[in-house]
């Protein structure tokens, strides 16, 4: 697949430059101290070749370096590091591609942790995941213990948007209040709005919840709502049940309001309007799995979905997986799933086969993946893959491995791709190893 | 003057709560190192178990425990570790970068592009917690 021509919403001058600021600050504290256990520099390089054939038959070599790198220092009654990571990509075959060198920033943040109250403070590039705001924003995040079980946290900043078709907003705050009682329940009220020109363009709230009463029961959920729409965009619970270590029960419930839950993306594929989400479906998923440890190193597992809609027809999607690993160093893995939706575009059978196995510091790795549809998709019935990778560990901070996949899809009828990974760690101090 | 009046009112509250609260801060650095899929049972017996990762179900419920309890994830998980599925701007997904780790619940596996024609339409709103408002470059190649 060759990729096209992509635009990136810039990030406000101000903010680039307050969190180079930052970043430049912390990195001249941090090297300012005295080497110590405190002290800690770690950082994780791997460096990956992929070769491909792109859709007009061109051969695609784009080498990637990622990068990774985190200071911290714990001396004093909390700990300040910081973090950041990143990727940079050029193209080594097709040097007439327009767009033949691209990267992103994908953190970069300061952080202080006190050692008491959980209180965080982070200062840059971050992923904020506090109840409904699961956010990639270049902002200020703050989080701490409150009184009597209480806990608060907030955000602010400029949402980290990429390759949008619609304005992804200027400005996103939001913030989560919570109580719990550790061994019992946490139950949390969270709210996030995000504005273009002072104009909300999202608005959500919500509650989410995780209650084990007892030791075997264990229950997580969420309900978000819509303030703009005036509606609930997703509720979504899962309860587990684990009788015993080696069984576990769970059951799980989803409903979605397309039209609340599409209501601002910032692509044109999952927008309201154009032909691909039915803006009045409302869709219910209600589901089960049964997990069986019949040995440590055995594992069986079965599953069932179904989906009901409002407008189109329903569908059910089961199947069963099986684990096993030996003292060897061999595990493997089956696997047979069945999508039946109600048109024959809809149904397939999924069959995934897969083993791994070390021969001391290598390891070799086969991976079968075959679907089967009952109707046609592109004008083919069946499409499969199979990888084959193998790695090699020279020291415990030191790999390579490659892999190639040989791929017949709706869209190729042999393709083969192929990678190698270079994967290089380091640190100094305590933490750093 | 009224509002910073009232951010300030509020901001002395919170500090009186948090002095008050006077907890323990969950560690950094998880103290015993932690290979591979862990089973948490083996050594908790409190509401930790439930975070064993080998569980049927754990894929679908990490966002919950990452949304009310982010520091424990970080005792073992630095943002990188996260970021490798959770990016906002990325051109190679999970199960292409590591094939070598097929134990793991990895979206996407095999020929998806064939399939998502179908799992686009179950389930559309599964596409929104990766897609939609980042991570677009892939859908834009076909859905203009």
């Amino acid at each position: 697949m060759k990729i096209k021509a992509k635009t990136t919403t810039p990030a406000p001058p101000g903010a680039l430059k307050a969190v180079g600021s930052i970043l430049l600050a912390c990195a001249l504290v941090i090297c300012g101290q005295q080497a110590a256990d405190a002290t800690a520099i770690n950082g994780n390089s791997e460096t990956i070749l992929r070769m491909r054939e792109g859709v007009f038959g061109e051969n695609l070599f784009p080498l990637y370096e990622y990068l990774d790198l985190a200071a911290s220092d714990a001396a004093g009654p909390g700990a300040i590091s910081l973090e950041i990571g990143g990727w940079g990509r050029v193209d080594l075959g097709d040097r007439g591609f327009e767009h033949r060198t691209d990267g992103d920033i994908q953190y970069g943040f300061l952080s202080y942790r006190a050692n008491r109250g959980n209180f965080t403070a982070n200062a840059g590039r971050q992923w904020v995941v506090e109840g409904v705001g699961t956010e990639r924003i270049d902002g200020l995040y703050l989080r701490t213990d409150l009184l009597a079980g209480f806990t608060a946290a907030a955000y602010v900043g400029n949402p980290a948007v990429t390759q949008p078709d619609f304005n992804g907003g200027d400005l996103i705050y939001g913030g989560r209040l919570a109580h719990s009682m550790p061994k019992y329940y946490s139950i949390g009220v969270s709210a996030l709005r995000t504005e273009v020109d002072g104009e909300g363009i999202r608005e959500e709230e919500g509650v989410d919840l995780w209650l084990h009463p007892v030791a075997m029961v264990d229950i997580t959920g969420r309900s978000t709502y819509n303030s703009l729409t005036r509606g609930w965009m997703e509720h979504a619970y899962t309860a587990s049940f684990t009788p015993t270590d080696a069984l576990r029960v769970s059951a799980s419930l989803q409903n979605v309001h397309y039209e609340d839950y599409f209501y601002q993306v910032t692509t044109n594929t999952l927008s309201l309007t154009n032909g691909f989400i039915a803006p009045g479906e409302e869709m219910w998923n209600v589901g089960g799995s049964v997990g069986y440890s019949a040995t440590k190193n055995i594992g069986l597992s079965a599953e069932y979905n179904h989906y009901e809609y409002d407008l189109a027809g329903g569908a059910d999607y089961y199947g069963v997986t099986g684990n096993f690993g030996t003292s060897t160093g061999l595990a493997a893995g089956l696997s047979f799933h069945r999508m039946d939706g109600s048109t024959d575009r809809l149904r397939y059978n999924q069959y995934r086969a897969w083993a791994t196995q070390k021969f001391g510091p290598a390891d070799l790795t086969l991976d079968f993946f075959d679907v089967d549809f009952d109707g046609s998709i592109s004008g083919r019935e069946n499409t499969f893959s199979l990888a084959a990778a193998a790695g090699y560990d020279f020291s415990r901070n030191l790999r390579v491995a490659a892999d190639v996949d040989y791929i017949r899809s709706a869209d190729f009828d042999n393709e083969l791709r192929g990678l190698i990974r270079l994967s290089y760690a380091f640190g100094v101090g305590k933490e750093g190893k | 003057m009224k509002k910073t009046a009232y951010l300030m009112v509020m901001g002395i509250m919170l500090s009186f709560l948090y002095a008050c609260a006077n907890t323990n801060s969950i560690a950094r650095v998880h103290p015993e190192e932690v290979k591979g899929l862990p089973r948490c049972a083996e050594c908790h017996t409190d509401q930790w178990t439930a975070l064993s990762h080998q569980t049927q179900d754990f894929y679908l419920k990490h966002k919950i425990y990452a949304a009310q309890q982010r520091d424990a994830c970080n005792t073992c998980h630095k943002e990188s570790f996260c970021v490798r599925c959770h990016a906002h701007k990325e051109e190679i997904k999970p199960s292409d970068r590591y094939k070598d780790r097929p134990e793991l619940s990895l979206p996407h596996r095999g020929d998806y592009l064939s399939r998502h024609r179908v799992e686009g339409r179950i389930n559309p709103a599964s596409c929104l917690k990766c897609h939609g408002r980042q991570n677009n470059e892939r859908c834009k190649t076909c859905h203009k």
